[in-house]
């Protein structure tokens, strides 16, 4: 590895490049699927009912008076209704910004931390908060406005801190007030409920069966089942994996070229590692270990690149409500295994053949 | 020397050699046998098939047909050669074939990763072996930082490691210049003093063949001379 440090680098680099794409990308991916399972949680949301069938959870919509039939169904102990939109501010670059309409005694607007200003109130017409994020990228503070359709200014009265990146991008207004903006009366997305007591995952799907039967048409999932089906975060998922697949081969191939060269050009050596009596397997492992040793090296610079890489976009407008900018140890752990199987694979093919060569004809290798 | 087994240490049986890539026989039903302590110099014109041989002895490579027996054991029924090797084995090559990463203390020590020694007795007995061959103030020293005399001494004390009996040695001074020749010569003389050490050396040269005790011609495959047999017919 250190007689050939150019060909070395560009190869940790390969497998660097590799393994960063998979650290970040499933990592986005499955931090904003966990950030949404600990909001849930945290707020001791266990069920979410939309309407079923419907692949893009934006689009469901239900009756908001289901609210109160579902809230009598035994086992329920509360049900907050969430009318969910999406608008954008095209001359800031900032497309596809979440509304969350909720009343104003709805429990996530209490557990939300208010940065500056207050929470909304019940009967606060044309009034907004936003997500700390949201606020930066839109230059607003409170006091001022924003207009979230045309004509439709609504003045900023509290700015909140989210745990969940997909809020602190996103703002909230009253249900009515925003069921009248976009034109959808006694409508809602989703009703959040919270079951009785402490249910086991049992009680709660026999809870979402019960639910079900209030009304045609409604789908009732535990929170966990809710956010892994969205098609958004399955989508984000297969596109992390796919491309962290393509990244990976390349990267295997990288060492498996570095190895071979290696292997070819140290066939003499071989030779002689065999005439002293090493035995192939020896062989193997010591062209096995550099191999490793190389993708691990580049497992580092990928997770370091990976790490800050998430961190710059999250701060990226664009990506805002998106990108959280952290990544959970268990994905790198991953990146890291991933990087240990590229190194086998990569190296497995060269150390099998360095190992099988006959010493005489290694010795007198040119 | 003394009180060595009535078994030879090594015996050629019948050993032929024909490769697999043209019809060329190599070796053709050879006889030899090599007794602990011998200091034997294999001689002949190129493709003779001395270095196969040595080759052979070293099970380094296997006969077409015969048997090579080492103290009493044919080779072909040992099940682990690399461990043959390493224990009963010590290779000297014209070319060194030292590794040029390594330091000459940590060349020493490659075939020492076949046994149990620990990482530390490694290390002492590196030292103690590239001192009885006049180099332990180049322990830390690469190949290249080495002179092609000291390279010599690195591999020798390498070939030493596991304290084999059997020393072979393909061409050892050829790349070297009289002087330090000589001086491996007298080196190999005065192991076989210290330790009981048999050694077979392949040459080209005359002068220095004769510095063995028995000098064992090889042409076109066949043994066509042997000094010991005819000192004692």
């Amino acid at each position: 590895m250190l007689r050939r440090p150019v060909r070395s680098l560009l190869t940790v680099t390969g497998v660097g490049l590799a393994v960063g794409a998979v650290v970040s990308l499933v990592g986005i991916a499955s931090g904003f699927e966990r950030s949404f399972v600990d909001l849930y949680a945290r707020r001791g949301v266990d069920l979410v009912v939309v309407r079923s069938g419907v692949t893009e959870r934006l689009t469901s919509a239900l009756t908001e008076s289901l609210g109160e039939r579902i809230a009598r169904t035994p086992g329920v102990r509360s049900v907050t209704p969430v009318l969910m939109d999406v608008v954008s501010f095209e001359d800031l670059d900032l497309f596809g910004v979440v509304v969350q309409g909720l009343k104003h005694d709805a429990l996530a607007l209490a557990d939300l931390k208010i940065d500056a200003g207050r929470v909304l109130a019940a009967g606060d017409r044309q009034r907004v908060i936003l997500g700390a994020m949201l606020a930066r990228n839109l230059g607003k503070s409170v006091g001022q406005a924003v207009e979230i359709l045309e004509g439709e200014p609504f003045e900023v009265v509290g700015i909140f801190e989210s745990y969940n990146v997909f809020e602190n991008g996103a703002m909230i207004v009253l249900l009515d007030e925003l069921q009248r903006l976009m034109d959808r009366e006694d409508q809602v997305t989703a009703f959040n409920v919270r079951a009785a007591g402490l249910a086991d995952r049992a009680a709660i799907e026999r809870l979402a069966a019960a639910i079900e039967q209030v009304a045609p048409g409604l789908q009732a999932m535990p929170t966990e089942d809710y956010v892994n089906t969205d098609s958004k975060i399955r989508v984000a998922r297969s596109m992390a994996w796919l491309t962290s697949t393509i990244a990976l081969v390349l990267g295997t191939v990288g060492v498996l070229n570095t190895m071979i060269m290696s292997v070819f050009e140290r066939t003499r050596e071989i030779g002689i590692l065999r005439a002293m009596g090493w035995r192939k397997s020896r062989v193997m492992k010591m062209i096995l270990w550099e191999s490793v040793l190389l993708s691990l090296a580049g497992a580092v610079i990928g997770t370091v690149l990976a790490l800050v890489g998430t961190r710059f976009l999250s701060r990226l407008p664009s990506a805002s409500g998106i990108v959280d900018g952290g990544i959970a140890p268990m994905i790198v752990v991953q990146g890291f295994l991933i990087a240990l199987v590229v190194g086998l694979l990569g190296g497995a093919y060269p150390a099998r053949r360095g190992a099988r060569m006959l010493p005489t004809e290694a010795l007198h290798h040119e | 020397m003394n009180n060595l087994p009535n078994t030879p240490l090594l015996q050629a049986q019948q050993v032929s050699k024909t490769y697999p890539d043209g019809e060329v026989r190599a070796l053709n039903e050879v006889d030899l046998a090599i007794d602990h302590g011998d200091y034997v110099a294999l001689m002949g014109p190129s493709g003779s098939g001395k270095s196969t041989l040595l080759n052979l002895f070293g099970a380094l490579d296997v006969p077409t047909s015969g048997d090579i027996i080492f103290e009493g054991q044919p080779l072909s029924q040992i099940d682990n050669l690399d461990r043959f090797r390493s224990e009963k084995i010590g290779f000297v090559f014209q070319s060194f074939h030292l590794l040029p990463v390594l330091t000459a203390m940590e060349n020493v020590q490659i075939p020492m990763f076949e046994t149990s020694l620990a990482a530390a007795r490694r290390v002492e007995r590196s030292h103690e072996l590239l001192g009885a061959v006049g180099m332990g103030h180049r322990a830390t020293h690469l190949p290249r930082q080495l002179s092609v005399g000291e390279r010599q001494r690195v591999a020798i004390a390498r070939a030493l490691a596991n304290g084999p009996p059997l020393l072979l040695a393909d061409e050892p001074t050829g790349n070297l210049d009289t002087a330090n020749a000589l001086a491996i010569l007298d080196l190999f003389d005065e192991l076989r003093r210290e330790r009981p050490l048999t050694i077979i050396m392949v040459t080209h040269d005359e002068q220095l063949a004769h510095r063995a005790e028995r000098i064992v011609r090889l042409r076109d495959g066949q043994i066509v001379d042997d000094g010991l047999a005819r000192a004692r017919s």
